[in-house]
């Protein structure tokens, strides 16, 4: 157990300063929910110091993140248990690091770092608080990957839930109003569900800590077991809503692709933690074999997870306009690490987990560019939803004799602004369609090879599956090319796109950290394995989790 | 017979709200999601059995026998979920009536449906 | 790392540092970006060249640069006969376009991005024929898909360039895609991605059982990036590419890496029933349509592209009759076909920038105007139909001879020989056509340009290619007779057979073939002259419109059509249909457990324990009932009598309350019961700005029918949700005793640590403030947070036209204000219920004192800062019911954010106190003081942190409240002055 709640440094009030490193693991949460609340105090027009004091606020994050990472990277299986009030679990809460929960920390404040820089850069001011509620989602967001215990997490899901509305909202609007009539709605019925499964798991376990409560469920008469499957079942429905798995993910096409950009953004790491908290549940259960709850959930998760891929892969052929394609490929994602969760194969989950960070932080990219892409087309005013299918390839071509040389055989010479943005289209696309050089080819062969290398007798599920990651990928090349032909091909009266640094900064970040995550495949993917295998059995969780006070 | 009589209330205070969430009126959803809640509340306060008489509040601070006192923590989930639901319900009210006021309808989903 | 391995790295990473480089150019460098362009290739093909000692006896020179060992993917660069003769084409013909493009591109072309793509396509394809490692040439492969799309859309302005990239970047990578999953499947079988490794493990591959898959979908891949049958039709359309391009990636390097796999897999696959029908039927049939539709082509490119395609088809067929013999003459006919065809290329793009147009109805007679360029056209051309003395005759007479070996016996092989020299003849045809045509008969009269000889430089490059075309035409033996052999060995190894390159090998019967296929051809093409001359558009006749590209964008249309239909079947945008299957979902889940139970036989409702017979108060079942029934009664009445509604949903409310005192759980019945009122008291400010409800006109009768049904279903499933939730409940509550154990654990803990732990009585209150705090951090979290969207979004708030002017009632009370004399405007409205409401104004200073005592007592007894919060709150809502928004917000001396804001604080700093003594978040401190009037109470930080709650919900609860009730006060303004004003700043921060 890797030491950071050594308490080595207690004592007098005297000792003026206060190591933090013990304190590290909440300061996810805390950090933000602080700041958040000191900027309250602060009146609506003092932005510049706001927005500097969220940025560091980000930035500290990433840092912390990072050590937290470093620290359980450690050792082969490094857990970090931090017991709030000091009290034990089961008795009181407890947050968990792991590399899992290290992994989403990390992804989730790079991704914030980026989207709020963006947001700063023009959008936080379109209505009051934005600064604080942002913090407030990015808190809500790492309590769920942090907390070890299912009500907290319930707690942790309401308040990035209710960031989620407030940001959604953020800005008002008809289109996002409407949608936000429908988000709230689903989730809130999706909320009751939690609380109800929540509650019949506490009935037959009689505790709410995750570890305590799969230990508890490996010796359960066949009358507990069976009410605590239906428990457990509830739950997951709930869970599945989040991740946006199949037939439970129409909110999310309705929802993301209307928010303000750097929102929308920021919302692609939240189906996320549906099916981080999927995960979570597989692999503590996988610790307790004997609570035959991997059986019972897996063909679900794999089922829904495949049908996800397959829903958002027709989105995605449906879909012209950007913001709805990166909304359909975070569909996308979900499905396929769903899926992955599904199969229970350690191989499979990490490469998906591999490709999960590429394609989260590439899709926070497109919704980040589809703005500033919508600026050289000015004339053409973005509509907020595709309209019906436009034929795929519109214009005639019956003579496909064309000489070089009849007038328009000079290529153009493109403008920095645009040939930046381009460029920026091109990574992100490929990132998201798998196609090399970038991780997304990675991601997705570990995904593949991972499945297809399960013995000499293959489940038609295997086939499949391979099947729609690969499809999923085509159907992103088709959608993201049609779209960028459209943007920076199609002749058109072409402004010059202006875009400021402020706002290139943060894509840039993005899509550089998907460069370096290929260029630096070799150390994440060894980290990631290491994930995956110790998630196929984590003791050392449990261990430290429930080891009785110092 | 207690149980039983309890149970059969949640279940019917849960019927009316899904009954009501399943309408496409605002007013009926938030009003079925307000039922659905205390059903869920009152599910999750009966967990694990149902007390009468016998409050969490210690008579005696020396030595108190957990036996004479009813479990106290779905009491504490119940109270967090409460004060969740309230603050979720008051913001439901408040985007039905902005949705109303921009779209002109009360239909949820902002429009009439065809 | 040796020499040599630091040469091969080099080889293959120089184009693509050359490809920065040039991207770093000024758009107008022209000389400058070809210039390095250039010196990139040269130095790759003197790399290559320097190379050949490696590989010259047919073995393999392996260099491994480690990047992803667990994913058994590592850098691994493989070098031998075969890539070798490919890299050299790669780097030579690479060099010449280099310098043809350069005088070929115009002046105004930013051509640095042009040769910056060239070279990354080089270093890619370079990149592919080195790979040691089978998904590293995926990865390549890919890569090289991805530049020929860039190179094609190159001149991105004119839609065929734009649809010929899409079209190649599809067919391609779909390809790619199968590719990739056939080469991990075979991976998974021969156990590594080495090649080497996989060529070693042949015999166990050919006996695995999932060969065929990995074989077909490999072929599928093969097939595309070669312009195979059916996948032929990107090619022509490529064509839209500038010549250059055309000439290097779509006819010499690019085209054939589908080729190399095939002849780099060989060894593994060709001893196969599937290989031999599949590769050369498919060959066959690529062989003949592409060479038939060639001569239908009225655009050199095209005749030249179709041509390209045959060519593929021969040497797949070749690979396809899986004979040694047949391997040798394919990898000799795709070194021709590099040469002559690259050659051919560029002399079409010479004659297209001299003359203007590729159309040969147009061109005619140009040999007197450019004499040189037309003589090396015709060489070149006679290399294309097979002509003895250059090399396209050797190649094809080694294929007619393999055509003509007996094989399998089978129908096919039968036929082959006839139907390979009837496909030459095709080749004649449309190779004299393409030299009569053009460079023969009477002088072009409708020419754009007046043609002249080009400069030197940019003929160049076609009179090397020429040259080598003659050179391996005359003297096969001496000029590749080495590289061809060690490229074969390097594939065959000891079971290379012998052949001979020689000019004359007597008069064999493919010579009498050959020579039959050329007079037949050149007949054919002097009767139907007249005919092709004025042939009305491209494409054979009878084929009618039946094109492939058609085929393609109907299908890829209909995909799109398809999908979306698909998402409007599969999927919804609507919000009832949503619910209805989260309910079902939900519910399906739920019972999941049971009914795989009921399937173990063991009966459905084994999880519900005995009904307990223990006496049931009468008053608690009429709470339920009464509870019940107003549920019930909420749900009929909420459509069209709202405020009866309210009321019964209130009802149900107290029956909870009740139900919470009944349970022991006075926390919570005080809690419900504040929150009841607020709530309710929120919704009834929120009713005021719903429209009038109306009843749903069903128009026709099965729109009532339909109506009907669906309020039937709804029912439906309302009833079996409830009885789902009333049977979990029921089992949830009579679980065995044998369970309360456990819980005895938890609640005994808390029960015996309140005390001593915290200086608490009230378990319930300590569990939130102390043991899980945490929750209600977390709690007041969102109520803070939903606070300030509320106040967000109501600040933008635009009331409904026709409310604006008030209620009907505050319209009727002005009327008579005004009718009556000596009363103000509004006056009615004051002294509407006038002692009621000064009696609610004199609650005031009472309830804030009870939220104080609740506050207080908080830890004791129940109570506590939620509470004690909303009880403030409260207050002031009946200030608002008493005076009206107007008068509080000038009195308001409340800042709800900021209240919100000092809330958290308070919390979290309370609770981030603990670190200053080393402990974890939220670790409590506790005292008990005497304090005057109030008695001995415990001072807990757990107090400190209440504080902060009630701080917080005071804020929050007032902010929503002021924010609704403030509406009342906009609307009538609003419609004087059209601009919704937002809600005064004051109220939310002075």
């Amino acid at each position: 157990m890797v030491d950071l709640t050594s308490r080595g440094i207690g004592g007098p009030i005297t000792s003026q300063l206060v190591d933090l490193t013990p304190h590290l693991p909440v300061l996810p949460i805390v950090l933000p929910l602080a700041v958040a609340g000191f900027m309250l105090l602060l009146e609506e027009r003092r932005r510049i110091f706001k927005a500097g004091l969220g940025a560091a606020t980000m930035a500290a994050l990433v840092l912390a993140s990072f050590v937290l990472l470093n620290a359980v990277a450690g050792e082969a299986d490094g857990v970090i248990v931090y017991r709030l009030g000091d009290w034990p679990a089961p008795f009181g809460i407890v947050l968990v690091v792991d590399r899992l929960a290290a992994l989403m920390l990390m992804v989730t404040s790079l991704l914030g770092l980026a989207s709020f820089l963006f947001a700063v850069s023009g959008w936080a001011i379109v209505s009051p608080r934005f600064h604080s509620l942002f913090l407030l989602l990015v808190m809500g967001i790492n309590g769920a990957f942090l907390t070890g215990d299912l009500f907290n997490l319930y707690v942790f899901f309401e308040v990035l839930l209710a960031g989620s509305y407030g940001l959604l909202l953020h800005g008002s609007g008809r289109a996002r109003v409407k949608a936000g009539l429908q988000y709230i709605a689903v989730n809130l019925g999706s909320s009751m569900l939690f609380l109800i499964g929540c509650g019949l798991i506490y009935a037959v376990t009689g505790t709410l800590n995750m570890v305590d409560i799969m230990r508890v469920a490996a010796d359960l008469s066949t009358h507990d077991a069976t009410l605590f499957r239906a428990g457990l079942a509830v739950l997951s429905v709930a869970f599945l809503t989040k991740a946006g798995v199949w037939p439970l993910s129409f909110w999310l096409p309705v929802a993301y692709p209307v928010a303000t950009p750097p929102v929308s953004a920021m919302f692609v790491i939240m189906t996320k933690v549906g099916a981080y908290v999927l995960l979570r549940t597989v692999a503590l259960a996988s610790g307790v074999p004997e609570t035959g709850v991997v059986e019972f959930l897996s063909p679900w998760l794999l089922y829904g997870g495949i049908a996800t891929v397959v829903f958002g892969s027709m989105g995605l052929l449906a879909s012209s306009h950007l913001p709805r394609i990166a909304s359909y490929a975070t569909l996308v994602t979900a499905g396929t690490l769903v899926a992955a969760v599904g199969t229970s194969d350690q191989r499979v989950i990490s490469g998906a987990l591999y490709y999960m960070i590429g394609s989260t932080l590439a899709t926070g990219a497109a919704f980040l560019l589809a703005e500033l892409i919508t600026r050289l087309r000015p004339a053409e005013a973005p509509q907020a939803a595709d309209a019906a299918v436009e034929p795929v390839f519109g214009d005639d071509y019956e003579t496909s004799l064309q000489t070089d040389f009849e007038g328009y055989e000079v290529g153009i010479a493109i403008p920095a602004g645009t040939a930046m943005l381009g460029g920026a289209f091109v990574v992100a696309a490929l990132v998201l369609a798998g196609l090399p050089p970038l991780s997304g080819f990675l991601g997705k062969f570990a995904i593949v090879s991972g499945v297809l290398s399960g013995g000499p007798e293959l489940s038609w599920a295997a086939w499949v599956l391979a099947g729609v990651v690969l499809f999923s990928g085509l159907a992103t090349l088709i959608a993201l090319m049609r779209k960028g032909i459209d943007a920076f091909w199609r002749p058109g009266e072409e402004t010059v796109a202006e875009v400021r640094s402020l706002e290139a900064l943060p894509i840039g970040i993005l899509l550089a950290l998907c460069v370096a995550l290929t260029l630096f495949a070799a150390p994440v993917v060894t980290y990631l394995d290491a994930t995956g295998a110790y998630l196929a059995n984590p003791v050392e969780y449990a261990k430290n989790v429930l080891e009785f006070g110092p | 017979m207690m149980e039983l009589v309890t149970a059969v209330g949640i279940g019917v205070v849960a019927a009316a709200g899904v009954w009501l969430v399943l309408r496409p009126r605002t007013f009926q959803v938030i009003l079925g999601m307000s039922l659905l809640t205390y059903a869920v509340n009152a599910f999750l306060l009966t967990m694990g059995g149902l007390r009468v008489g016998a409050p969490p509040v210690l008579e005696s601070v020396v030595a108190p026998d957990p036996a004479e006192y009813v479990d106290p923590l779905p009491e504490g989930l119940v109270l967090t979920s409460i004060v969740i639901s309230f603050s979720m319900t008051a913001l439901y009210l408040v985007v039905l009536l902005t949705s109303r006021g921009l779209t002109g309808t009360d239909h949820v989903d902002g429009e009439e449906s065809p | 790392m040796t020499v040599d391995a630091a040469l091969l790295t080099a080889l293959t990473v120089l184009p693509f540092l050359g490809s920065a480089l040039s991207s770093s150019l000024h758009t107008r460098a022209r000389t400058a970006a070809a210039a390095l362009a250039g010196f990139v290739s040269v130095a790759g093909l003197s790399l290559v060249i320097a190379l050949y000692p490696r590989v010259a006896g047919g073995e393999v020179f392996k260099h491994e640069i480690a990047w992803l060992p667990s994913l058994g993917l590592n850098l691994s660069l493989r070098l031998d006969g075969l890539s070798w003769l490919f890299a050299l084409l790669i780097t030579g013909i690479g060099a010449l376009v280099v310098l043809y493009a350069r005088y070929y591109m115009s002046a105004e072309d930013p051509v640095p991005r042009f040769f910056g793509l060239l070279q990354a396509f080089m270093g890619a394809m370079l990149l592919l024929v080195a790979s040691g490692n089978l998904i590293q040439l995926v990865f390549a492969w890919e890569l090289t898909s991805l530049f020929s799309f860039l190179l094609i859309g190159y001149w991105y302005h004119n839609a065929n360039s734009r649809d010929g990239a899409r079209m190649a970047l599809l067919v391609t990578s779909l390809g790619g895609f199968c590719l990739l999953l056939g080469v991990i499947v075979l991976g998974g079988i021969a156990g590594s991605f080495d090649v080497d490794a996989v060529l070693a493990a042949a015999p166990v591959i050919r006996a695995h059982d999932r060969f065929v898959p990995a074989l077909v979908l490999i072929l599928v891949g093969t097939f595309s990036k070669s312009a195979q049958f059916p996948f032929h039709f990107w090619l022509p359309h490529a064509m839209a590419a500038p010549t250059p391009v055309s000439a290097y990636l779509h006819s010499a390097t690019m085209v054939k890496a589908g080729v190399f796999l095939m002849i780099l897999l060989w060894p593994v696959f060709s001893l196969s029933e599937v290989w031999y029908f599949g590769v050369s039927t498919v060959g066959l049939v690529t062989f003949l349509l592409g060479a038939f539709v060639a001569i239908f082509q009225n655009d050199l490119k095209g005749i030249l592209a179709y041509s390209t395609i045959s060519h593929l088809g021969l040497i797949t067929l070749l690979l396809g009759l899986a004979t040694p013999a047949a391997l040798v003459a394919a990898v000799f006919h795709v070194l021709n076909h590099a040469t002559f065809k690259a050659g051919l290329f560029m002399a079409a793009g010479i004659i297209d920038h001299e003359t203007g147009t590729r159309d040969v109805r147009k061109l005619s007679g140009l040999f007197r105007a450019i004499p040189i360029t037309g003589t090396l056209a015709i060489i070149a051309t006679a290399a294309m139909a097979g002509v003895p003395l250059v090399n396209g005759f050797l190649s094809k007479e080694m294929f007619l001879t393999e055509t003509l070996a007996v094989h399998s016996g089978t129908f096919l092989d039968r036929l082959l020989p006839a139907l390979a020299t009837l496909g030459s003849a095709f080749g004649v045809v449309y190779s004299v056509r393409f030299i009569h045509q053009v460079f023969f008969g009477p002088p072009a009269t409708e020419l754009p340009k007046e043609p002249h000889e080009p400069v030197a430089w940019m003929r160049l490059p076609i009179e090397l290619l020429v040259l080598i075309v003659l050179a391996v035409g005359i003297l096969p033996a001496r000029v590749v007779g080495p590289l061809l052999g060690s490229a074969v060995r390097s594939v065959l190894g000891d079971a290379t057979p012998a052949y001979s390159l020689a000019l004359w090998h007597g008069f064999t019967p493919a010579l009498q073939l050959s020579l039959l296929a050329l007079a037949a051809g050149g007949t054919a093409y002097a009767v139907f002259r007249r005919y092709l001359a004025d042939s009305p558009d491209e494409g054979p006749p009878w084929a009618g419109r039946l094109r492939a590209r058609r085929v393609f964008d109907l299908a890829l249309t209909g995909l799109v059509r398809g999908a979306a239909a698909g998402l409007r079947w599969l999927g919804t945008t609507r919000l009832q249909p949503q619910m209805l299957l989260l309910t079902l979902v939900a519910l399906g889940a739920g019972l999941l457990p049971f009914a795989l139970l009921a399937a173990r036989g063991a009966g459905w409702l084994l999880p519900i324990g005995p009904v307990r017979t223990d006496p049931l108060e009468p008053a608690y079942l009429v709470v339920w009932v009464l509870g019940g029934a107003f549920a019930l009664l909420t749900a009929y009445l909420a459509k069209f009598h709202r405020f009866a509604a309210l009321i019964t949903l209130a009802g149900t409310g107290l029956a909870m309350v009740l139900t919470f005192v009944w349970l022991s759980a006075p926390d919570l019945a005080l809690t419900q019961l504040v929150v009841e009122v607020t709530t309710t008291v929120l919704l009834l400010l929120g009713l005021r700005w719903l429209p009038r409800p109306v009843p749903a006109i069903e128009r026709t009768r099965q729109e009532q029918v339909r109506a009907t049904a669906r309020r039937l279903r709804d029912g439906v499933v309302a009833a079996v949700a409830g009885a789902g939730v009333a049977l979990l409940a029921y089992a949830g509550m009579t679980l065995d005793p044998a369970n309360r154990l456990r819980f005895d654990s938890l609640r005994s803990y808390f029960v015996e640590n309140a005390y001593e732990g915290t200086g608490g009585r009230n378990v319930v209150n300590v569990l939130l403030v102390d043991f899980r705090a945490f929750d209600t951090l977390g709690e007041i979290t969102v109520l803070g947070v939903v606070g300030l969207t509320v106040f967000a979004l109501l600040r933008r708030f635009r009331p409904p036209r026709e409310l604006l002017g008030g209620t009907r009632q505050q319209q009727r009370q002005a009327e008579f204000d005004r009718a009556a004399g000596g009363r103000e405007v509004g006056d009615t409205a004051t002294d509407f219920l006038y002692v009621a409401r000064t009696a609610m104004h004199l609650m005031f200073p009472v309830l804030a004192l009870f939220a104080v005592y609740l506050f207080m007592r908080g830890h004791d007894e129940p109570g506590g800062g939620f509470a004690a919060g909303v009880t403030m709150a409260i207050a002031f809502i009946l200030q608002y019911m008493a005076r009206g928004a107007r008068w509080v917000e000038e009195r308001l001396r409340v800042l709800p954010v900021r209240w919100i804001g000092s809330g958290l604080l308070l919390a979290v700093l309370t609770g981030a106190g603990a670190w200053l003594f080393g402990e974890p978040l939220l670790t409590s401190y506790y005292e008990y003081a005497d304090i005057p009037f109030l008695g001995r109470l415990p001072v807990a930080s757990a107090m400190l942190f209440d504080l902060g709650v009630f701080v917080l919900v005071v804020g929050a609860t007032v902010l929503m409240l002021v924010a609704l009730a403030h509406q009342s006060v906009r609307a009538p303004r609003t419609s004087a002055r059209e601009d919704a004003e937002p809600v005064r700043e004051e109220v939310e921060a002075e």
